[in-house]
């Protein structure tokens, strides 16, 4: 049975993974696009990114674009798994109220 | 961990919230950019049709063309850094191809038809760019290419119904309304 995942569940982290989710496997969106998308602060964000990055959910690829440093941000292979499992442990609980 | 239904449902609507708002956000980037310069170089370009010597009109045309697509290739290549994909080069390739045989068509279907002239081969140039735009809704993204519609409609009703008028037409209504479009896209979407 799939199980529920403290980690994600936290509401901007929820919304973290699934703004990654909507994303093509192996594609990666800058920190800035990011943090517009899910309208927090650039600490609130950056401390969010550190935890799922600690869990291994997500990867931070920090790089420079024309001389500019740029942080991008991809769901890992165990994110992927970690967030349908979370899903789908949601949707059981609804299944059975 | 417990998780209510109610929080369980709630989660599972932020999540859904979420998804479409970054499908809407990475769809509207290019598109926006799209109508805002390309309805810029038509209210120019069309004005110009309208009220200036023939003469001219073709280098004025030329120029817009020249300056529209060196913006609309650095502002589309600024958005593109914003989502790094495996897929992004093999479908610039793909995209790029596709235009470029679509002028051949165009150029190939004005050269047969033979437009009697400058109205119906502006109209016949409109009807294959909105084409175009609709193969590139239907590639990348559904929600992107109901404004060809509109545009395209515009095109047809001004050439059919307002042919003393039809490059002021184009170019308040089309050029007018797509800039419009673009500022509503890029600000309230």
């Amino acid at each position: 049975m799939a199980e529920l995942n403290e980690t994600i569940h936290q509401p901007v982290r929820l919304r973290i993974m699934a703004a990654l989710m909507t994303l093509e496997a192996g594609s990666e969106v800058d920190f800035a696009t990011l943090r517009t998308l899910l309208q927090v602060t650039d600490g609130n964000l950056g401390a969010h990114l550190r935890k799922l990055e600690e869990a291994g959910y997500i990867a931070v690829n920090k790089t420079f674009v024309e001389r500019k440093p740029r942080t991008f941000v991809a769901v890992t292979t165990e994110g992927r798994k970690v967030f349908q499992e979370h899903v789908s442990a949601l949707e059981s609980i609804l299944k059975n109220r | 961990m417990n998780v209510t239904p109610t929080e369980a449902e709630e989660a599972l609507m932020a999540i859904q919230t979420m998804a479409q708002k970054t499908r809407k956000s990475i769809a509207s980037g290019g598109t926006y950019i799209t109508l805002i310069v390309t309805g810029i170089v038509w209210l120019v370009g069309f004005l110009c049709t309208q009220f200036l010597p023939t003469g001219i009109v073709g280098y004025i045309w030329g120029g817009l063309s020249i300056v529209g697509t060196i913006v609309g290739i650095v502002l589309g290549s600024r958005m593109g850094t914003r989502l790094r994909s495996p897929s992004t080069i093999p479908m610039i390739r793909r995209v790029g191809f596709f235009w470029l045989l679509l002028v051949f068509f165009a150029l190939a279907v004005i050269a047969v038809a033979r437009p009697a002239d400058g109205k119906q081969a502006t109209t016949l140039v409109i009807l294959f760019i909105m084409l175009g735009q609709m193969a590139m809704g239907l590639l990348f993204s559904f929600s992107t290419i109901w404004w060809t519609i509109p545009i395209t409609a515009l095109a047809l009703i001004g050439y059919f119904l307002f042919s003393d008028i039809f490059y002021l037409w184009m170019a308040i209504l089309g050029g007018g309304g797509m800039i419009v479009l673009g500022l509503y896209i890029r600000f309230r979407w």
